[in-house]
């Protein structure tokens, strides 16, 4: 007879899934109201979302650090606590751009679903990086990603239909490696928890060609996964393409939120590796960042839309952070979320300064909403706003002192601190790759600087800036100043990230 | 005494700021008034201090760390010493009574409140300069009033270049660009100067720097003490970087009274006096006397220009010029106290003369030819009054113990250089003495004097503003009285700057030597008078002479610079412009740039937009990924 399960409540440590138990719940709500009242204002939700956000954050803050909880699949650790914030912090400033001026104009929102996903997405997210067991992983994974597919398609574009089903027939493909890197390592090891898995290759040794050759395999496997997820070469295909589709604040989102969390779900994964003196992981590591900053950077050259210029240069700056991501100092993963907390205000702005212009006709060309021409002479029509995205573009190029310089500025002294650490002059060559590529960027960013400031307007067609809202206004507003202002607050900002960091020995 | 101190340094930069609110919007009286009040402030402050050093000491304050980096420490400190109250006082005093001119004189003006954020921001860079306690500082102040300097010069840039045959100065903002960049060659050396003396004693602030300087190596003294002096040969215009200062007249004429005559000019001098214990070393002592050799020159070799010069603010600058080669020569002799004392005396008439000046101008339409004027003592008797007492008092006049500013002080100079007995230079400086005397009152006579050579023009000429006239008294009292205070001064100062006394055979002439001067000074303005009180004469002959030419064109030095260094630097400019940047530098820019936008081209290929490409793409990855992972392997093993 089987012996009845008894679990205690108490061992169960609820308290860490709070946070995505309070995004899963929420969404519930929003599909209950939805189902007893129809018709609501999409503002209604907005402000619902947001709340929802809100209480998420405040439980993500009341964590305690370094505990395991659910039979120990969750893992609340320092990075983990790191990541739901800037996931969840992302996100309080992309919902509110829904709130476009016109409230019928992009339908997408007016439809409850469309909240309710967006928190499972957020919840899946939060679990993906809350544990160390790559099952689990693969579910929040998926949650999420399945639910970005549908937000991406509730655009309801062509284009984003388009955008949609490349991102999931990619993603399926992904999703694959994924289980069959996690298979490889569960033959290797025996074990899906990563912290066994560690144990457990430490024990076996590392040395030789037949002992290395099934963790090597599982970390290529898993490098193709998470190469898509974060956009590296060459499964960065989908980005451009996924991002000229989807709307601006949907694309900005993108270039955050889910690579934040693939960041931590690789910064656990390849930590194993890098602790153990596995080099070639490291290598393999660097050789794809560096190749995926660099062609990325060429491609955003030679781009005519600034959207897609925008998504190849998010792709290059994945590629910056993965860099770091190899090295596994304490400084650079610290670096690496400081990095992500500071592009995500300049970025999310820019892309949403794209959202405000947006137009349903395609009124400068023939296939992009947001060619340079649209820009030209913006000076004179729009001077603030002009200006506004000249702050995010010299943001980008890491110009300092707004706020993408201090995260380049840490990252690239993280490299170029482990080379003197180590001794190996090769990070040398490496932090020497990253500055050239930032100079290489500055060229596609200061381009369109050169299109609003120098160039008259193109012809009769105003840059139309039929989305502002106060809301968004406000977001915007937000955004820019935490841009200018990163510098009184970076120095505290980097305190805090790396005690997090460090607290739970990454 | 610390919140004085910082009330007088900083009260400028208040009225500044607050000129600068309005910087763009039209003429609004109120930042004429409020920057004035604050200098007024400033001014009272200063004052007080002043009395505090007098009675307490001197005060030292270390407002914060400035810069440290490694070993390097500097404090961002000021000191109020008998030196720099000294100048403090004289800098607020003339900037307070030009800011109230300024309200009358630039009344028309649409830059009105522009001006006044300008001039006061020029206030607080000079009290940054003479109130450091450390050479970083100072140079911060130097460079401050350079800039301010440019600004007001240029201050009506809109001003189209005419010929040098036209107007020698071709336009404000040529002039002020020449002003700057000249500056800019001189500063250069100061900053030289600054490293070596940081090099060798490991600090700028001037007490440790002063301590350490005995224990230098003859060499390094004379490095530092010609590169210092460098410096201060840019900024008070002493020949050969002297050109700019007549061509800096193009500025409003408050501006030359201030900046170019009584306060940032003299800031080479200060410098001079503030490193005394680096210039009475024994090792720089021919650097001192160099200095005096200068200096004489340069006192003879203005005073010349002067003597032919059409353009009434011109010949107030060349005397500007002769006169600071007076105070350099009493540096370099070894007189310090006398030197800053001249400074003093010379900042209040010389603003005063400058104002007056500038009150003709107003009167006459922007006119600056005397040749053109005369007779303008009915219409301007306060101006005349001013001006005729500043003249005086610049050419010395007095005896026996009584007389104007500049019989003191001047009188000190040229003894100073027969107690040295050097008899070059006293002669030299006995003649430039009747010089002066000579252009000044040619100068008042043809302007005030004669028939009225404007009679046939529109010119319906008025004195300036009742507010105005009064608000000058204070500079004219000071020009009569500040004489009298010699003795006193000496005591005071020579706490800290040696003290300099004349030999007992010296003194025993004395009064001979007084003499010998007034003789020349009354002589320079007898002559003055015959030539020039009846009216304006000329005399073809002697305007078509080669010497009158070669005056008159001030030596043709500009031209001379503008073939030797202007044309040349320009030419090579261009070559290096043409040839090494566009043709070399941006060729292989462009170079790089076109590789990599090929190379994204390229690259760009591959994104076809199609769904199973992409898959491939991944598929194809996968193997690119595996057969890296196998090469990184190898890599570490073969590094292992």
């Amino acid at each position: 007879m089987l012996e009845p399960i008894s679990v205690s409540l108490e061992s169960l440590n609820l308290i860490t899934l709070s946070p995505m138990l309070i995004a899963i719940g929420g969404a519930l709500l929003i599909l209950l109201i939805d189902l007893f009242k129809d018709n609501l204002d999409k503002t209604m939700y907005v402000m619902l979302t947001m709340l929802i956000l809100f209480i998420d954050i405040g439980a993500t803050f009341s964590l305690n650090i370094n505990e395991r909880g659910f039979f120990d699949l969750m893992l609340v650790d320092g990075i983990s606590v790191v990541s739901q914030l800037i996931i969840l912090v992302t996100s309080l400033l992309f919902i509110p751009l829904a709130l476009t001026a016109s409230n019928n104009r992009f339908h997408e929102y007016s439809y409850p679903e469309y909240f309710a996903l967006f928190l499972f997405m957020v919840a899946g997210l939060q679990f993906m990086v809350s544990t160390d067991n790559l099952i689990l992983i693969f579910v929040g994974l998926e949650t999420a990603s399945l639910s970005l597919y549908t937000l991406i398609a509730m655009h309801n574009t062509k284009g984003s239909h388009e955008a949609a089903i490349k991102y999931f027939t990619m993603g399926a493909m992904a999703a694959g490696f994924f289980l069959m890197g996690s298979v490889v390592v569960y033959a290797t090891t025996g074990s899906v928890e990563l912290y066994e898995v560690a144990k457990i290759l430490q024990s076996q040794g590392v040395d030789g060609l037949s002992s290395i050759i099934a963790p090597l395999g599982g970390a290529v496997l898993m490098l193709v996964a998470i190469g898509f997820k974060v956009s590296l070469f060459p499964f960065h295909m989908w980005t451009p393409d996924v991002y000229e589709g989807s709307s601006a604040p949907m694309a900005g989102y993108m270039s955050i939120v889910p690579k934040i969390a693939m960041i931590v779900v690789a910064m656990r994964f390849f930590g194993i590796y890098i602790n153990l003196n596995i080099e070639a992981v490291s290598y393999l590591i660097i050789i794809v960042s560096v190749i995926t900053m660099t062609l990325s950077n060429m491609m955003a050259l030679v781009q005519k839309d600034v959207k897609r210029m925008l998504a190849y240069s998010s792709i290059s700056h994945a590629g910056f952070v993965m860099a770091a991501l190899a090295l596994g100092t304490t400084k650079a993963n610290s670096s690496i979320f400081l990095y992500y907390g500071l592009f995500m205000f300049t970025n999310l702005g820019a892309f949403a300064m794209l959202w405000i212009s947006r137009h349903k006709a395609k009124r400068f060309h023939g296939r992009y909403d947001h060619p340079y021409e649209k820009f030209s002479g913006m000076i004179s029509a729009h001077p603030i706003a002009a200006v506004i995205m000249a702050i995010f573009m010299l943001s980008l190029s890491g110009i300092p002192p707004f706020s993408v310089f201090w995260g380049k500025l840490y990252l690239i002294s993280s490299v170029v601190d482990f080379s003197a650490a180590t001794g190996e002059s090769k990070y040398i060559v490496l932090a020497i790759i990253m500055v050239l590529n930032s100079a290489v960027a500055a060229y596609y960013y200061l381009k369109l600087i050169v299109y609003m400031f120098l160039k008259p307007p193109v012809n009769e067609l105003n840059l139309v800036y039929t989305n502002k809202s106060l809301a968004l206004a406000t977001v915007i507003g937000f955004l820019v100043m935490a841009t200018i202002l990163s510098i009184f607050y970076v120095q505290p900002l980097m305190e805090f990230v790396t005690y997090l960091v460090s607290s739970s020995g990454y | 005494m610390e919140n004085l101190l910082y009330i007088a340094l900083f009260s400028p930069l208040v009225g500044s700021l607050f000129a600068a609110l309005f910087a763009m919007s039209p003429k609004n009286i109120i930042t004429g008034i409020v920057t004035s009040a604050l200098l007024l402030i400033s001014f009272i402050a200063s004052a007080i201090l002043f009395e505090h050093v007098m009675t307490v000491g001197a005060v030292h304050v270390t407002m914060m760390d400035w810069i440290m980096a490694g070993d390097m420490l500097i404090p961002f400190g000021f000191l109020v010493d008998q030196i720099s109250v000294t100048m403090m006082v004289v800098v607020t005093l003339v900037s307070t009574v030009v800011h109230i001119y300024s309200i009358g004189y630039m009344d028309h003006d649409k830059s009105f409140n522009r001006f006044f954020s300008y001039l006061s921001a020029f206030v607080f860079s000079m009290m940054v300069l003479v109130m450091s306690d450390n050479f970083l500082g100072l140079f911060i102040g130097w460079e401050g009033v350079g800039v301010c300097s440019w600004l007001l010069i240029g201050f009506w840039y809109h001003k189209e270049d005419v010929s040098r045959d036209v107007n020698p100065s071709i336009s404000p903002s040529w002039a002020a660009n020449e002003a700057f960049i000249m500056n800019r060659i001189a500063d250069l050396g100061m900053l030289i100067g600054i490293f070596i003396l940081y090099w060798n004693t490991g600090s700028l602030q001037y007490d440790v720097v002063f301590a350490a300087l005995p224990n230098l190596s003859d060499g390094i003294l004379v490095a530092a003490a010609i590169a210092l002096f460098v410096g201060a040969m840019g900024k008070s215009a002493q020949f050969p970087l002297h050109t700019w200062l007549t061509d800096a007249m193009e500025g409003p004429t408050p501006v030359s009274a201030l900046i170019h005559a009584a306060t940032m000019v003299t800031a080479g001098v200060f410098l001079i006096i503030r490193a005394n214990p680096l210039y009475a070393m024994e090792a720089v002592e021919w650097v001192s006397y160099f200095i005096a050799s200068l200096g004489t020159f340069v006192a003879i070799f203005a005073a010349s220009m002067a003597l032919v010069c059409r353009d009434l603010k011109r010949i107030i600058a060349f005397s500007t010029l002769s006169q600071l080669g007076y105070m350099f020569a009493a540096a370099g002799l070894g007189a310090y106290w006398i030197a800053l004392f001249h400074l003093a005396a010379h900042a209040f008439f010389k603003a005063l003369l400058f104002l007056g000046a500038g009150n003709v101008m107003h009167a006459m339409n922007d006119e600056l030819d005397i040749f053109k004027m005369g007779g303008l003592k009915k219409v301007m008797r306060w101006t005349y009054l001013y001006m005729g007492l500043a003249s005086l008092a610049l050419s010395g006049i007095g005896i026996a113990g009584v007389g104007l500013a500049g019989y003191f002080s001047k009188d000190a100079i040229i003894e100073t250089a027969f107690n040295e007995q050097n008899y070059i230079l006293w002669i030299i400086l006995i003649v430039t003495a009747g010089m002066t005397a000579f252009y000044s009152f040619r100068q008042v006579f043809l302007t005030f004097h004669g028939s009225k050579r404007y009679a046939d023009t529109e010119i319906h000429p008025h004195d300036m503003y009742k507010y105005v006239l009064i608000a000058m008294s204070p500079l004219a009292i000071l020009a009569v009285i500040a004489g009298f205070f010699k003795g006193w001064f000496e005591e005071f100062v020579t706490v800290l700057l040696p003290a300099y006394k004349m030999s007992e055979e010296t003194h025993h002439i004395a009064w001979i030597l007084g003499l010998v001067v007034i003789a020349f000074a009354v002589g320079g303005i007898v002559l003055a008078y015959i030539k020039y009180n009846k009216g304006l004469k000329r005399n073809e002959e002697l305007e078509n002479s080669l010497v009158y030419r070669l005056l008159s064109n001030q030596y043709y030095i500009p031209q001379l610079y503008d073939k030797i260094f202007s044309k040349p630097y320009a030419a090579f400019s261009r070559f290096s412009w043409l040839t090494l940047d566009q043709k070399i530098v941006d060729a292989t820019v462009d170079g790089i740039g076109n590789m990599i936008k090929t190379g994204g081209d390229n690259t760009r290929k591959i994104q076809t937009g199609n769904l199973s490409d992409y898959l491939r793409w991944m598929a194809r990855g996968v193997v690119l990924l595996v057969i890296v992972a196998f090469i990184s392997h190898q890599l570490s093993q073969g590094a292992n």
